[in-house]
């Protein structure tokens, strides 16, 4: 019989412990409310916006108060759940930092100071300033940077900024999260894909937390796929404590691994034949390449610390498998050979056949949805982007954050960016070494920031336009995954709080005040309006040249769903969405198959081969002519490499927090007050550091204080904390000053191939204050 | 008329916290670590990082086990506990005089001091919000990613928590304390 510690001094044992000396000074605040038992209530079916997956769920509302947000059952991307972020996504709505009218500043950058103002005279000092500042680039719209770091509305804004007012310069998320992965994908398969974890039987899973990172419906099914799973981490993850086997394995060399992995496929025939003759371009040249470059598990073991006879086993057993799946991950980029990296997990795949079939990387069938066409102005005075420039592919949406914040600090771009519109992207917090992010921020003629919150950023800006949460607002029709596809439909829980407004009803606002006097900028700078206008007088030629900026806005979000879900899949469909938040083409075919869990799709009607043409792609000549390797290789920079003293330093998340965004949450945080430094315990023993010792960890660039947590599963030379905290915000009072920023001290270094900031390149030392 | 019980598939647990937070959220609990109606016992793996023994660690759901035999609601000198008609051990509010006799009696630890509605407070299963309501979930339950809660009535033999506790075996936690739990984890 089992015996359970059953003490509610729980929180004096294990990482729950944390709480215990966490800066908890401040009160706890009474948030919740209690739901009542009556039946006088609603409920109205809604997306979550708490992280970047968007799960559906049915918020409940009482007296016109949100008391409840419960997981929506109908939708097959979140599989009728709610995490805990999403659980407290009440907190956000009520939030009492959250940001409540319009603000300009009226103190210095980054000190808080800012008065209240009409959403006109918001709107005024954004034209006055736009006006000079075009004016004084004669009408270069790319001197106007914008970026966006939400997933929802973000092709809306950069239509708003980039194909109505004319800027090159988008910048979102890309080049700090995923790009290199998204890329490798797309250069060797020719499309993005989506992994089937459900459909797998052998799961291989590179650093990726699933477990503590939640990705719908990857992490769900998981738990629900009995599949072997092997995770490979320096740090003992949640993830890989569930694992079958768990490898160990040096920050930045798992590219090592999936070499080897390569190396026995080929060296013992173990790869898919038929698929690779069918399907693998060059893998002559690959086979050759890997072979004569010896990548043995030998060689492996020496790079990773993964035992060889292990990685033999991993790879034999992989290979063997019916339905193997090396999951590409989710997250930062890590090393400078990350797209490297992502391209080998992509040939892994595809030697093992598994590409576009059940349990592998699948192209599926996702909906279309069609475009609300707008007229899109041409400005002939308008500069294409430069932060492309020196990198090999990159991003020609979302560009490449450090190398465009490089340009613009040392003043290499070849010309000034003057103006920046930032919508909920923190960037005081979101990429390595923050001091210049600050310099950036500081160089601007005009700071706009779009948010829910006071972060760190808002408080480097000159006007400040507050916006609604999600749960106060409906957004366009979003169409979700391609194995089995759906629509969902984020519907208006309760009206927006405050001042605040939906990002729509902003730029309306935003594009009305400035539609004219932009207009007039560029009649003075760029002859062929001119021209156009002698011709067709100037009323037609705004009108018929695009220039309302707020075109896109004649119609309420509400009438804009309406005529597009209609239009495209009828009155059912649009029904569906309203009533369920969701549709797809078998819902009602939706069955339960125990314990709150559905079958969406019957098995026969998921979409896990498709008929097309396509050939994976084993050499790409581009990579060759730009000096780097054209086929994934081990270069000698790629070793790991820890200088006697230091540590190497990498960063992630607790399930609790999605990264700077959830920290003054009140709920969150208490499930999670801080974060700490994860040092090996046995190295803490040495250095005299203890639980909740405060240690100094410095970087080349800077350094921070935090809270130590030794424990025994970190690896003795790397130590982790969680992104996300830290803030210097003081309006976010249960953010500001608790914890510790990691990229306040992560070195500023990025691959060349796709401009991603690396992560986990920082060697710090550590020592106790 | 039911008898509530709730059966685990414990292993499952990848201590995300949903169900503590649906919790707080749908029944207007305190926030605090020491103010909670269920929460996860954290076992940490043991062993040098090189050679983790991950089977040590585990995560489990704790709450108030719903005894027949309930030694809280022997301990209130206040006959403030009873057990109503669903079998769930509950509390008359204004009987209860915070002299927490029950909360030093439950070998389970599941209760404890409400300081805003100042009574000895615990898991109810949602008794007085969602079932009051009709609803046949509780808030921990449906929000759990792993899907691991099973609640419902133990006297109906096609019940889902019947027919699980039926296939699978399980056991109850502190056995020797002879307090009848209601809870069970599947092994």
């Amino acid at each position: 019989m089992k015996k359970i510690e059953t003490s509610r001094r729980k929180f004096l044992q294990g990482t729950v412990s944390l709480c215990v000396y966490a800066t908890s000074a401040l009160a706890a605040p009474i948030v919740t409310t209690k739901t009542s038992a009556t039946s006088k209530f609603t409920t109205t079916p809604y997306l979550c916006n708490m992280c970047r997956n968007k799960c559906a769920g049915f918020a409940r509302v009482e007296n016109g108060e949100v008391t409840k947000l419960d997981p929506n059952p109908w939708f097959p991307k979140s599989r009728n759940m709610l995490c805990p972020k999403g659980n407290a996504g009440i907190q956000a709505l009520y939030d009492k930092d959250r940001l409540k009218y319009p603000l300009i500043r009226i103190g210095k950058r980054g000190d808080g100071k800012y008065k209240r103002a009409t959403w006109d005279e918001a709107y005024g000092y954004i034209q006055d300033a736009l006006v000079k500042i075009l004016d004084a680039q004669k009408d270069n719209r790319s001197t106007i940077a914008y970026c966006n770091g939400e997933g929802f509305n973000k092709d809306e804004y950069i239509q708003f900024f980039g194909s109505k007012l004319g800027s090159a310069n988008f910048l979102d998320e890309g080049s700090i999260c995923l790009n290199t992965k998204l890329g490798a994908l797309q250069l060797t398969l020719g499309d993005i894909g989506e992994p089937d974890v459900a459909g797998s039987d052998y799961l291989i899973i590179s650093g990726a937390n699933r477990y503590e990172s939640l990705i719908t419906p990857d992490s769900i099914d998981m738990l629900h796929t009995k599949q072997n799973v092997v995770v490979l981490d320096p740090r003992c993850t949640v993830t890989a404590l569930k694992a079958d086997t768990y490898l160990p394995i040096n920050p930045g060399t798992d590219l090592a691994f999936c070499l080897s992995m390569l190396y026995v496929a080929i060296k013992e025939e173990l790869y898919d034949k038929t698929y690779v003759k069918n399907h693998v371009k060059d893998f002559g040249k690959l086979k050759t390449h890997i072979l004569s470059s010896n990548y043995t598990p030998q060689w492996a073991e020496q790079k990773t610390r993964i035992p060889a006879a292990k990685i033999e086993a991993v790879a034999r057993a992989f290979f063997k498998a019916q339905r193997p799946l090396y999951y590409l991950g989710r997250r930062s980029v890590w090393a400078e050979n990350d797209f490297q990296l992502r391209r080998a997990m992509v040939l892994v795949n595809a030697l093992a056949g598994s590409i576009n079939r059940k349990g592998g990387i699948v192209f599926g069938k996702p909906i279309k949805l069609p475009k609300e066409e707008v007229v899109e102005p041409y400005y002939a005075n308008a500069e294409d982007r430069f932060d492309l420039e020196g990198i090999v592919y990159g991003s020609r949406k979302g560009g490449s954050w450090l190398n465009f914040r490089e340009k613009v600090i040392e003043g290499s771009a070849p010309y000034p960016v003057k103006a920046m519109f930032i919508r909920k992207h923190n960037l005081m917090q979101n990429m390595p070494n923050i001091a210049k992010t600050r310099k950036m921020l500081e160089m601007m003629d005009l700071v706009v920031m779009l948010d829910t919150m006071p972060t760190d950023t808002a408080m480097m800006a000159d006007v400040i336009l507050p916006e609604c949460t999600y749960l106060e607002r409906e957004d366009m029709v979003v169409s979700f995954n391609r194995l089995e596809p759906s629509l969902a439909l984020r519907n208006k829980v309760v009206d927006p709080l405050y001042e605040s407004r939906s990002m729509q009803e902003i730029l309306k606002g935003l594009g009305r005040k400035l539609s004219v006097p932009l207009f007039e900028v560029s009649l003075r700078y760029d002859e062929e309006l001119q021209e156009s206008v002698k011709e067709l007088g100037r009323h037609k030629a705004f009108e018929e040249g695009g220039y309302d900026l707020a075109e896109l806005y004649r119609n309420d979000i509400a009438a804009r769903n309406r005529n597009l879900i209609t239009k495209a899949f009828g009155k059912a469909v649009y029904r569906s969405l309203r009533e369920k938040g969701v549709w797809y083409p078998y819902l009602a075919e939706h069955t339960t198959v125990g314990n709150h869990l559905y079958r969406y799709y019957p098995e026969e009607k998921k979409h896990y081969s498709v008929k097309r043409d396509y050939s994976v792609k084993c050499y790409l000549k581009k990579l060759e002519k730009h000096g780097f390797d054209p086929m994934p290789a081990w270069q000698k920079g790629y070793d790991f490499i820890v200088p006697k003293g230091t540590f190497r330093m990498i960063t992630g998340r607790y399930v609790t927090s999605t990264q700077s965004a959830t920290t003054n949450n009140s709920m969150l945080r208490d499930m999670q007050h801080t974060n700490h430094l994860w040092i090996n315990n046995k190295v803490a023993q040495k250095l005299q550091i203890k639980e909740g010792d405060e240690v100094e960890v410095a970087s080349s660039i800077s350094k921070v204080v935090i809270k130590a947590h030794p424990t025994n599963r970190i690896a003795p030379d790397v130590i982790w904390f969680s992104h996300g905290y830290g803030g210097s915000s003081e309006a976010m009072h249960q953010a500001f000053g608790n914890g510790a920023c990691d990229n306040a001290i992560i070195e500023d270094r990025f691959e060349k191939i796709y401009g991603c900031a690396a992560m986990h390149h920082t060697n710090v030392t550590i020592r106790r204050v | 008329m039911a008898r509530y019980g709730m059966a685990f598939d414990y292993k499952l647990c990848i201590n995300c916290r949903a169900c503590e937070v649906a919790c707080k959220e749908e029944n207007g609990i305190l926030l605090g670590a020491d103010k909670h109606r269920l929460w996860i016992d954290v076992k940490e793996p043991e062993g040098d990082f090189w050679d983790l023994d991950r089977v040590k660690a585990t995560f489990t759901q704790m709450q108030c086990q719903e005894c027949e035999d309930a030694p809280c609601l022997k301990a209130c000198k206040n006959e403030a506990i009873y057990q109503d008609s669903n079998g769930i051990i509950r509390l008359h509010d204004e009987k209860c005089d915070l002299s927490v006799d029950c909360v030093k009696a439950c070998p389970y630890d599941a209760r404890y001091v409400d300081t805003r509605r100042k009574v000895t407070d615990k898991c109810i299963f949602c008794a007085d919000t969602r079932l009051a309501r009709g609803e046949t979930t509780t808030a921990c339950q449906i929000t759990c990613p792993a899907k691991l809660r099973y609640f419902g009535d133990l006297d109906d033999p096609q019940s889902e928590i019947s027919q699980v506790l039926k296939a699978r075996k399980h056991f109850t936690l502190k056995p020797e304390a002879n307090t009848k739990p209601k809870l069970f984890y599947l092994d």
